[in-house]
């Protein structure tokens, strides 16, 4: 290990905010979403022995993260889903007229930061993995693929799939909402 | 006229060099990037006050000062070990962490001597396999097709404890134990995962230490801690029945108590 080494907490917990933030997005603020967090730097502070310093640590927190995230969606499948009825309520609105275009960034605005992230939620899982790290945390394509182990191409396409789903999410939910009027 | 694929939104949208040309002849195309723009801006958005509370780092500095507590890493004084350290002093421990996480067990392992320690290792190690997510599980949390699954596998059907309180059985694993086939089943608690590990070899065999007797408990348990897991086993007709779990979140009582449940509730047919 080189001379500049760091302890765990000085490297790796500087990230808390982007470990957390990925987590709320792949399990909603919840109890749940704190628990991940907490396994990842855990998992994390047992594996920093092979961390090579000087390379980059937000990506191997995130590897980790998603490794943790995607055993308990194995184990939770076993002992069957757990959906919480709260966040049903972006499901109930159904099919979405031709004439609901979530056009205008304007219309985006109405929606409550919560709204969205309750929205992003509903999105199949690795869409919605991919969307994070792309989307809000801004990694580049290259580093994402790595993380989620796919090519590039699947990265590009994953996330403009799950952003396209996630805008035609929040149209239904417009509808429902009634946010569309006098929108075209 | 071809309009851009996903693909070449994407790049432009991360910034990458791409032919532009057409993007700056075609309304669609850019009425489709400003869409994408302003979905992924106000997605980004939505998170700029997503924050974690200061006390979920307070939580998990206590826990990871509470693993080096469990690996022997104890600084000295008794003062919490924050970012004080000198960086020599973490690089030796953290070295002296790795060896006890990793090395070691490989080199217990490989060494003839200490087999008995190598048995608890290779527990942690089926443990570990059980909770990864590239293992090839048989997910049923049907006891009786998990039974059935064991019992084609290993000949016979290891008992499970009956489910309720909490307790679900998630699916069952077949692994090698010192070179034999091993039936392992995962029990998931109120408290965290734990793997039931069947194997032939007695408690005393694997190194494990007597508890004390306990009101109650007819039968003798055994218990010990290796790396980062707690496991407490139990003898029961020609197997000894391993409970294995994280030492963060499964006590070698809260073992005991499942493995006594599972006495109670079922017998080996
Ligand atoms: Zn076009």
């Amino acid at each position: 290990m080189s001379a500049d080494t760091g302890s765990f907490e000085e490297i790796a917990l500087g990230y808390i905010d982007v470990v957390y933030r990925v987590a709320v997005g792949l399990c909603g603020k919840s109890v749940d979403a704190d628990d991940l967090v907490q396994d990842t730097f855990l998992k994390a502070f047992e594996r920093f022995g092979m961390f090579e310093q000087g390379t980059n640590c937000k990506s191997w927190l995130l590897t980790i993260l998603r490794n943790t995230w995607i055993d308990r969606l194995r184990h939770q499948k076993v002992v069957g889903n757990v959906v919480s009825l709260e966040d049903d309520i972006i499901d109930q609105a159904g099919e979405v007229d031709e004439d609901v275009k979530l056009n205008s960034s304007e219309l985006l605005e109405r929606f409550s930061d919560e709204q969205i992230i309750k929205a992003l939620k509903r999105l199949p899982h690795e869409q919605r993995l991919t969307l994070l790290l792309i989307d809000v945390e801004q990694l580049s394509q290259n580093d994402v693929a790595e993380i989620i182990g796919v090519a590039v191409g699947t990265v590009k396409s994953r996330v403009s799939r799950g952003r396209m789903e996630l805008k035609t999410r929040l149209e239904s939910y417009a509808k429902e909402m009634g946010l569309t009027g006098g929108e075209k | 006229m071809n309009h851009l694929t996903d693909e070449q939104f994407e790049d432009i949208m991360q910034g990458k060099d791409a032919d532009l040309r057409h993007l700056s002849e075609c309304k669609d195309c850019q009425n489709a990037l400003a869409e994408k723009r302003a979905v992924a801006k106000r997605l980004q958005m939505a998170f700029k006050s997503v924050k974690p509370d200061a006390s979920l780092e307070e939580t998990i500095r206590g826990r990871i000062n509470e693993k080096r507590r469990q690996l022997g890493l104890v600084v000295s004084g008794g003062r919490p070990w924050k970012t004080r350290l000198n960086d020599k002093m973490w690089s030796t421990l953290a070295a002296a962490a790795v060896l006890f996480a990793v090395a070691i067990p490989l080199a217990i392992y490989l060494s003839a001597s200490s087999s008995a320690i190598a048995g608890q290792a290779e527990l942690v190690r089926i443990h570990e396999h059980n909770m990864s997510p590239h293992t090839e599980f048989f997910s049923d949390s049907d006891p009786e097709k998990l039974a059935a699954y064991l019992k084609d596998t290993l000949g016979f059907t290891p008992a499970m404890p009956a489910e309720g309180h909490g307790l679900a059985i998630r699916g069952c694993c077949i692994a090698h134990f010192k070179e034999q086939i091993t039936g392992s089943y995962v029990v998931s608690t109120p408290s965290g995962i734990i793997s039931i590990i069947v194997v032939p070899d007695t408690p005393k065999d694997i190194a494990m230490d007597r508890m004390p007797a306990k009101k109650g408990y007819g039968q003798t348990f055994w218990k010990s801690s290796y790396a980062h897991c707690n496991m407490v086993a139990v003898r029961l007709g020609d197997y000894t029945y391993c409970g294995v779990g994280e030492i963060s979140k499964i006590s070698h009582e809260y073992l005991r108590d499942l493995l006594n449940r599972l006495l109670s509730d079922t017998q080996p047919s």
